[in-house]
């Protein structure tokens, strides 16, 4: 019997928004055994990159990677090979945008071994993530498990 | 378009051209503008020209006569045929020449190009069968020549001969079947020599005379059929590559002239026979990988090969290994020896570095005091699919950085736990005679652990995370209703908390009880594998 | 010296592209361009071109072509161990930049290389 997941958090803050405004709140779910809270700058990586760790493109301060996958292209390692790649290069965390490509969530259950979080995202969240990083926007994005509060049950 | 007027004179750039400003000179930009001809009113103080990506399939004579400065020249992307010498008159200060990606079938023969100070020349992504042997003949001072994916069947010998600056040459992606003795006898400046993906099944042992300078030499995906032995008149030679060929032996002491090599790579051969001293006396070596030699039957004598980190032998006929492994290799981090007979282990007591061991599919029956004595450096330690039925009580007493534990189908009837405390995976599955559970305080940083039996699992809080018996069924639909259709259930719901204390106590509690419940123990209890254990 | 302009426009419209994203630019390339991902702020985009960016060297395969980084001190190269063009600070020399010639050499500033 599987676990259900945990749900992600994604709490976004444009940076030219950095002080006044109010977060944007999204969801995921989180993967391989991955819960945990994160935080930095949104980076998108295109899918066919991480894909040998020759490609030493170094970051500087902390960043959380976001690769949306598309089914035409043809994957160079498997994706939990991706997540950990991604996260040596020193991602604080990785979101993956599997709107496109449903086979996603499958690769990464049958895995526990994440050191940090790599969380699913997809339909309206992966489209508004997506969104920002189309116009470039730079954010930060805070990465927590979202409580699953319940009703008091009055006897 | 005018670009500025200086001392009378007006620097014109063609239009539709992009052009900038380089102190007194300019650069041009022509790319992608739908161009099918050269732009005629060009400059003579450019030094630039990009007319790549266009639609040009003829470069007419003198076409470039007054660019006596120009230094590059991009016409890659264009559907140039042939290009004769007329066309490139006047070009003495030209350094770099780009004409990859065109439909060139020819070079010029009788009149070769006439550039004295080309360095770079890019042809490749053509469709060149030839290289005339007096095409180079006007471009000596040549240093970089790319001729890959073209349709070559042969190396150009002759053609060769007139460039003895050359320093780096790719003739990958052709159809070359075999290498003449003395093929690259005049290129002794040569230090990078592409030649992957061709169809080259033999080689004169002369072949490389004459490359003295020669560092990196790359035979992947080709045909070889035998050791390329005429290497050992590359004394330089750093990187070797003959990956994805056909070769099924190294012969003794196959190296013994390239004392410089870093790395070998000659994955994907069918290679069943290595000579025992093959891999002697490489100083600089740091990475050697043999898979499925199942000739092997000794492990190679490495001696001189001291700085050898990454040890692959794997799927070979090893039955021992030397005592003195580790004084041979002191800077060994990863050795891995798995699917060979190996029976017993040495100590691997000076293999002060060695982060990653395995031994998996062997036929180890025990673990000695000594085995794994003051490896202090080892995190991952397989030794799955062994007949291991004792390891010795201080066994693991000094591995104070082991984290992967993996001994998953052994005889064993105890484990012991001494120095294990650091655990953050331990596989023990198919030990069919392992009844103890552990307390989770064994092992405080455990996140995976796979046990023989599901009542092994319960210390770990897996049974009462779980609601009573009688809602095994109704647990199971609701999670296939679950709202996340697309999500796979990973932990536990606890099922009856009544409470919401404040949300950021409440987040604390998350993260601790996350560390407690985030133990995944296997076979997780169930209905029909009961917390209690089935013997009492 | 010279400052590379790109003849090639980023995203799919450009002439190499052969299946595109709108978040990814070009996923694929026609046969013979090379791929090469350009981070643009916090985007990384798929562009197809006939030669790879300046700091970036093309490797051709049967089943892709693809553009990667060279080395931190060169300009360009041929492959990630053999320069062809030296940063400002460093001197060409048998493919590699240095901070100083062998001996029997010197430093031209102008070419940034040993002579």
């Amino acid at each position: 019997l599987e676990r259900p997941a945990l749900r992600a958090l994604i709490k976004v803050t444009l940076f030219k928004h950095e002080l006044t405004g109010k977060p944007m709140v999204l969801e995921g779910v989180f993967v391989g055994g991955s819960a945990g809270k994160a935080e930095g700058k949104l980076l998108q990586y295109h899918p066919l990159s991480l894909c040998n760790t020759s490609e030493d493109e170094r970051q500087d301060g902390d960043f959380i990677t976001i690769v949306k996958l598309e089914r035409r292209v043809p994957r160079c390692l498997p994706l939990l090979d991706k997540a950990n790649m991604a996260l040596e290069k020193g991602a604080q965390a990785v979101i993956f945008d599997v709107s496109d490509d449903d086979q996603a969530a499958a690769e990464l259950r049958e895995t526990d071994s994440l050191p940090r979080p790599v969380i699913l995202v997809d339909a309206q969240d992966a489209e508004e993530l997506m969104g920002l990083v189309n116009k470039n926007e730079e954010a930060n994005v805070i990465i927590e498990i979202k409580v699953e509060s319940k009703w008091p049950q009055y006897d | 378009g005018r670009i500025q007027e200086r001392q009378g004179t007006v620097a014109l750039c063609p239009s539709p051209c992009h052009c900038e400003e380089d102190g007194i000179f300019i650069m041009v930009d022509c790319s992608e503008m739908g161009l099918s001809t050269v732009p005629i009113s060009l400059d003579p103080l450019t030094t630039y020209l990009d007319l790549s990506m266009n639609n040009i399939s003829e470069i007419p004579p003198r076409a470039f006569h007054r660019l006596h400065l120009l230094s590059e020249l991009r016409i890659s992307g264009n559907q140039l045929r042939y290009i004769s010498s007329q066309a490139l008159q006047g070009l003495h200060n030209l350094k770099v020449l780009m004409l990859q990606n065109n439909q060139l079938e020819r070079l010029p023969d009788d009149a070769p190009w006439d550039l004295p100070n080309l360095l770079s020349l890019r042809l490749d992504a053509n469709l060149l069968s030839e290289v005339p042997p007096a095409a180079f003949e006007g471009v000596r001072s040549l240093r970089h020549l790319w001729l890959d994916d073209n349709s070559l069947t042969e190396i150009p010998v002759a053609a060769l001969d007139s460039l003895p600056s050359l320093q780096a040459m790719t003739l990958a992606l052709n159809q070359i079947k075999h290498i003449p003795d003395y093929a690259f006898k005049n290129l002794t400046a040569l230090v990078v020599l592409h030649l992957h993906n061709n169809h080259i099944q033999s080689m004169g042992s002369r072949c490389f005379e004459g490359l003295h300078s020669l560092e990196t030499l790359d035979l992947n995906y080709n045909n070889l059929q035998e050791f390329p032995v005429a290497i050992r008149t590359l004394s330089k030679l750093q990187e070797l590559g003959f990956h994805n060929n056909n070769i099924k032996a190294i012969p003794e002491r196959a190296f013994v002239a390239n004392p410089q090599l870093q790395t070998i790579h000659f994955y994907e051969n069918p290679i069943q026979l290595v000579g025992k001293s093959a891999f002697q006396f490489l100083p600089k070596l740091h990475t050697l990988s043999l898979n499925g030699a199942t000739q092997i039957r000794e492990f190679p004598d490495l001696k001189g090969t001291t700085s050898l980190e990454i040890l692959t032998l794997t799927r070979a006929g090893l039955s021992a290994l030397p005592l003195d492994l580790c004084e041979q290799l002191p800077r060994l981090r990863v050795l891995e020896l798995s699917y060979n007979q190996i029976e017993d282990l040495p100590s691997f007591y000076h293999c002060s570095s060695l982060q990653e061991l395995g031994l998996q599919h062997n036929q180890i029956r025990r673990i000695e005091s000594s085995t794994f004595k003051q490896m202090t450096s080892l995190k991952a330690l397989d030794l799955s699919w062994n007949i291991i039925e004792r390891i010795h009580p201080e066994a693991f007493a000094s591995l104070f950085s082991l984290i992967k534990l993996d001994l998953t189908e052994n005889r064993l009837s105890s484990m012991p736990v001494g120095g294990l405390g650091g655990l953050t995976h331990l596989k023990l599955r198919g030990n069919e005679e392992l009844f103890d559970a552990f307390s989770p305080d064994q092992f405080p940083q455990m996140r995976v652990i796979e046990m023989p039996y599901a009542y092994q699992c319960c210390v770990y809080g897996t049974c009462d995370g779980y609601k009573t018996a009688g809602q095994w069924d109704t647990e199971q639909s609701s999670t296939t209703e679950d709202l996340q259709k697309r999500t796979v259930s990973m932990y536990p719901i606890h099922g009856d908390t009544h409470y919401d204390p404040d949300l950021e106590e409440f987040q604390q509690e998350i993260e601790e009880s996350k560390l407690q419940t985030s133990v995944h123990c296997t076979p997780t209890p169930g209905p029909f594998r009961p917390c209690d254990s089935l013997l009492g | 010296q010279h400052k590379q302009i790109s003849g090639v426009s980023s995203g799919c419209q450009q002439g190499g592209c052969l299946t595109c994203s709108d978040y990814n630019g070009c996923l694929s390339c026609k046969p013979r361009f090379f791929m090469h991902l350009e981070r643009i702020g916090m985007k990384q985009i798929g562009v197809c071109m006939t030669s790879c960016p300046p700091g970036f060297y093309g490797t051709r395969s049967p089943e892709r072509n693809t553009c990667t980084k060279c080395r931190s001190e060169c300009d360009s190269c041929f492959n990630k161990n053999f320069c062809t063009r030296c940063r400002p600070g460093f001197y060409l020399h048998l493919g590699k930049c240095q901070e100083t010639c062998p001996e029997g050499l010197v430093r031209s500033d102008t070419q940034r290389e040993c002579v």
